[in-house]
């Protein structure tokens, strides 16, 4: 499987008024095409530092970021621009959709940054619209809907511009239960049916449950990863099953 | 572009309350420049008609040695030939007519007391038909025709003698040869000139008389009016051409260069125009920069997801820029309609000034509507936003993404 996403020994550490935070130590993670994983962990332990830096959005201390096989980690915020716009889309807690324009407008604003024609950018819009069950929604702004509409909304934006990967930060905190089942239920389809990557961060219990693979973090580091141990498990059935 | 414009554009609407006082600011201060502005040009307009109806023309032309020679005896540097440069001047396109004057100055005698005076020799006809004729306070004007001697006096040359029309005075001045010479003159009409210093020493009588006083067929200068004062600067160099070409090569002088009390107030209330629309300017600025300020505030997050989205920095920078634009647009445009409506307003209610130093007359406000500063506080109102709009721009634009997300 193609790596999308490859993090190489990377450290990040913050200021808090007079205290060094070690945010993240020599972190190494690789996520394959096609991955739908949850970052977990507790409050504090590097999920949002480690979604920035994969995101493009901040920058490691040391290490390396590769994305799509395209080493970033020299480059500028700014010149990173193209590979956000690009390569990646993103999912917030707080949905951020831009108040005052609608539902079709705030999903068609990331190719507006493109030079993708007109017809070809409705097309996107409008399908990824029908695809969340939002098309009969697409003139409300994000005051006429709910909480788990505007989630759907921010899903279908960060998809129209046909990312490798999608990054999504606690997408689901400020939503209910059920509507949080709804959203991850969403999100693992069009994973399998687009192969998109999506890589969110995550404390709750029953939205680990439906992740296929979980990476825990504690203080900056990676104590537990099911894909890891899952990637052993294979490897040990396959040293049974040829012998070497 | 256009689609990030059209987002610039609905952002205005965002924050009403805050959108209207920015524009209630731009209103203010566009009616504030269009009335001072067009109450400054309805100034000089009326000040250059007064100037130019006060007598001095568009054009005159005199002697081309009269302006750097002293003459040591009156007229010595007149014009010869005045009917033939008239006749010249009058046939041309643009040009309404001539009249010939001679300025004099002598002695005013009622018998008892004697007053310096300053006297113009004029056309009384041709200057009604030009305009060129003052307030007629009692009395009636000059005319060529008649066997008695007519003279006008100013007002406060009447006064000073106690001369009224009917009243017979003597005049006394200096012939072209150098002789003293006398007429007796018959008072016809008392005038103003408006200026209280001028009206104290002036008089006219006509042509033939200050010919006849002068003892000369030479005039000091022929004035020329135009049917458009806009038309000074072309008909001066055609005029100049014309003459020259036909053995006149005389000194042409256009009317705002002879009326140094126009030009200091063009340039004083200039000024006074220029320092008003900086104040206007520069407090329109800091306020709306202000509420430009509090758009980027509240909208940090916003600003930190579009980044996230790959929006560039200039982008950013732009969104609010046009946002500016927009602004002073709008502004702009319901500030002229603004300064228009308040225009209309003043304009019916037919407010008078007080008397101006050295008037006699307090004079009634009519504010023009002037579209070249219409335009020109428009833009000075887009010009304006965008100055406001640049640094908090500049300062969304810098936002490090990942502390614009976190922003509560």
């Amino acid at each position: 499987m193609k790596t999308v996403i490859a993090v190489e020994g990377v450290s990040k550490s913050y200021h808090l008024d007079h205290t060094k935070v070690r945010a993240l130590q020599d972190l190494n993670m690789t996520i394959a095409e096609g991955e739908f994983t949850a970052l977990a962990g507790p409050s504090g332990s590097g999920k949002t530092t480690l979604l920035n830096i994969i995101g493009c959005i901040d920058k490691p201390d040391s290490g390396r970021l590769v994305l799509d096989g395209v080493d970033v980690t020299e480059r500028s915020l700014n010149s990173l621009a193209g590979m956000r716009r690009e390569r990646l889309g993103y999912i917030f807690q707080s949905f951020n959709l831009i108040p005052i324009l609608n539902a079709y407008e705030n999903v068609e604003y990331p190719l507006l940054l493109t030079r993708m024609s007109g017809s070809e950018r409705r097309r996107r819009v409008h399908d990824l619209l029908e695809r969340v069950g939002l098309a009969d929604k697409r003139r409300h702004k994000p005051g006429q809907l709910s909480g788990g509409e505007r989630q759907r909304v921010a899903i279908a934006r960060a998809l129209v511009s046909g990312p490798s990967a999608v990054l999504a930060d606690e997408p689901t905190a400020n939503l209910d239960s059920v509507t949080s089942g709804e959203i991850l239920d969403l999100m693992d389809e069009l994973n399998r049916e687009r192969g998109v990557v999506f890589l969110f961060s995550t404390h709750d219990p029953r939205i680990m449950a439906k992740a296929r693979r979980v990476v825990r973090l504690l203080d900056g580091k990676i104590s537990e990863d099911s894909g890891a141990q899952a990637a052993a498990q294979a490897e040990l059935a396959s040293f049974r099953q040829t012998g070497r | 572009m256009l689609k990030l414009s059209w987002i610039a554009f609905k952002n205005i609407f965002r924050n009403k309350r805050r959108t209207l006082i920015t524009f209630s600011v731009i209103i203010f201060g566009s009616t504030a420049l269009l009335v001072a502005g067009g109450f400054i040009r309805y100034m000089f307009d009326g000040l250059a008609n007064m100037t130019i109806r006060g007598g001095l023309g568009h054009l005159q032309l005199v002697h081309q040695d009269q302006l750097h020679k002293e003459e040591e005896k009156p007229l010595q540097y007149g014009l010869e030939d005045a009917g033939k440069i008239a006749g010249i001047v009058s046939g041309m396109e643009g040009v309404l007519g001539t009249t010939a004057r001679i300025d004099f100055m002598g002695l005013l005698s009622n018998g008892d007391k004697s007053v310096i005076f300053l006297g113009t020799g004029l056309e009384p006809e041709k200057e009604r038909a030009l305009g060129y004729e003052n307030e007629v306070v009692s009395g009636s004007s000059l005319t060529s025709e008649g066997g008695r001697f007519q003279v006008m006096l100013a007002t406060g040359l009447a006064r000073s003698l106690k001369s009224n029309v009917g009243d017979t005075l003597t005049l006394m001045s200096t012939t072209s040869e150098g002789v003293l010479n006398a007429v007796d003159v018959y008072v016809v009409g008392i005038f103003s000139t408006g200026i209280t210093e001028y009206d104290e020493r002036a008089l006219r009588v006509p042509l033939g008389i200050a010919k006849n006083l002068l003892a000369t067929e030479k005039v000091s200068k022929l004035v020329v009016g135009l049917r458009q004062t806009s038309d000074t600067d072309r008909l001066h160099d055609l005029l100049a051409a014309r003459l020259s070409s036909a053995g006149y090569p005389l000194e042409i002088r256009r009317w705002y260069e002879m009326a140094t009390f126009y030009q200091g107030v063009v340039r004083m209330f200039g000024a006074i125009f220029r320092i008003l629309g900086t104040i206007i300017f520069v407090l329109v600025v800091l306020s709306s920069s202000n509420t430009m300020l509090m758009a980027v505030l509240e909208r940090v997050r916003e600003i930190g997801t579009l980044m996230a989205f790959g929006t560039t920095r200039l982008k950013i920078l732009a969104i609010f820029v046009i946002e500016g634009v927009f602004i002073g647009v709008l502004g702009g445009a319901l500030g002229s309609a603004a300064g228009l409506l308040t225009i209309k307003l003043m304009n019916r209610a037919h407010l008078m000034m007080p008397t101006p130093p050295g008037n006699t007359r307090p004079f009634l406000i009519i504010i023009p509507v002037v579209p070249g500063i219409f335009v020109g506080v428009f833009l000075l109102m887009i010009a304006t936003m965008i100055v406001a709009g640049f640094l908090p721009a500049m300062r969304a634009s810098r936002l490090k993404i990942v502390d614009a997300l976190n922003h509560i």
